[in-house]
């Protein structure tokens, strides 16, 4: 037997031991767990701001830790910082690739950062008298497709050319590379410890992965096509995943599988982005369809919409506060609800 | 043509460890993890914001009514 065949055979015969190990940890899923818990109320949100400044489609938003100041990239090709309070406009960047997909803020508020088309992660000082370029992270062969700051000094990114790389900003060095995807990664999210984090890619696969030891420790599947968003349950223990089959999927970490999933027959647009309220009860997954719905993650039922965008919601996040959620578009708009 | 097959035989050979490593994970009932869930969003959800709602006083984003002296 060649050494393709006999691996094929091993590699069938670990997923069905794999899967008779999930089979026999499945007693139950999470609906009827969350039975006894009461309904999430119906969420009605309002549009509290409109921020208009983009001049094309908006790609990507990321709230600052401090609640108030966020960055959003459009293909304008400018990252615009907003004070979401007063609705004005901060600070504007331009790049020098108009081709952005992602952006991300720093927890200290000193960087930002963004990438795309251009395969590289560019990395911004706020805070220099005038806003400079620090790094170009140039080493990816393929676009960037999310973008996470560690703290001043790393940041990790997922790219098309399926790895994601955790890298030195004093070198500007990749430090780690993760390997195991066979498909393009769309979306990255860490874990609340900062120890790990999650990946998900268009082989429809999530994976979690130790930042230190640079192992991939769990494979999630189920979902039929890419996935464009996760997030981590904010306790740490499970990951929710947004993907084009139109669905999302909570998957528990240590019970290694699906415990629920979010989906509705007359939904039949992609999900691009998600964002988790601070309990973790409320889901708030951006659409193809223009829309935004609220999920309750416990039970599974839809609980509220964001309707209000006259193109898909690309992006979505929650501040740590937990005040509002936003929601940016292909309509060159982003709206603060609460 | 022998680059192409290496590349197979490489990422077989990398998803076959991977399927390894797996395999030694230690998994708990979904009952267990699920009521751990559960209890998580039952003792944080007075403090989330959106769930609760917000006083129109305490949230940032209301548009501040100004006073109108008649």
């Amino acid at each position: 037997m060649g050494e393709m065949e006999q691996m094929k055979k091993e590699a069938e015969a670990l997923k069905t031991q794999i899967e008779a190990a999930r089979k026999a940890a499945c007693d139950t899923d999470m609906a009827s767990a969350a039975s006894g818990v009461a309904p999430a109320p119906r969420v009605q949100l309002k549009t509290r701001r409109t921020l208009k400044g983009h001049l094309a489609k908006i790609y990507a938003m990321h709230w600052s830790t401090d609640n108030k100041l966020m960055v959003s990239a459009s293909q304008d090709g400018k990252l615009l910082i907003w004070d979401s309070h007063s609705g004005n406009k901060v600070n504007a960047v331009p790049l020098k690739s108009s081709w952005v997909m992602t952006c991300a803020y720093a927890p200290s508020g000193n960087l930002v950062a963004s990438g795309g088309l251009d395969n590289m992660c560019t990395v911004y000082n706020l805070k220099t008298p005038v806003i400079k370029t620090v790094k170009e992270l140039d080493a990816h062969t393929g676009y960037l497709s999310c973008a996470r700051f560690l703290s001043d000094t790393e940041i990790l990114t997922s790219s098309g050319d399926t790895t994601c790389a955790l890298w030195d900003l004093e070198t500007g060095k990749q430090k780690t590379v993760f390997l195991n995807h066979v498909g393009d990664c769309m979306c990255l999210a860490l874990s609340p410890d900062m120890n790990s984090f999650v990946s998900g890619a268009c082989d429809s696969l999530a994976k979690l992965w130790d930042i230190r030891d640079g192992q991939c420790k769990q494979t999630f599947q189920g979902h039929t096509s890419d996935i464009n968003a996760i997030s981590f349950y904010p306790s740490g223990n499970a990951i929710i995943t947004g993907s084009d089959d139109c669905t999302c999927k909570m998957y528990d970490l240590r019970a290694d599988q699906e415990v629920i999933g979010y989906q509705d027959a007359a939904l039949n647009s992609g999900v691009t982005s998600l964002a988790l309220s601070v309990s973790g009860r409320l889901v708030f997954a951006g659409y193809d369809d223009f829309n935004c719905n609220i999920w309750d993650s416990l039970k599974g039922e839809k609980v509220g919409v964001l309707s209000g965008h006259d193109n898909r919601v690309s992006c979505t996040g929650v501040p740590v506060d937990g005040m509002c959620v936003c929601t940016g578009s292909w309509d060159s708009f982003l709206k603060i609800w609460n | 043509m022998d680059v192409y097959c290496s590349n197979n035989v490489l990422q077989a050979r990398r998803a076959v460890e991977q399927l390894r490593l797996e395999t030694e994970l230690q998994r708990i009932k979904i009952s267990a993890a699920a009521e751990q869930l559960v209890q998580y969003c039952q003792e944080h959800r007075r403090a989330d914001p959106l769930l609760t709602g917000i006083a129109a006083s305490s949230n940032p984003f209301k548009d501040k009514k100004t006073c109108v002296l008649l």
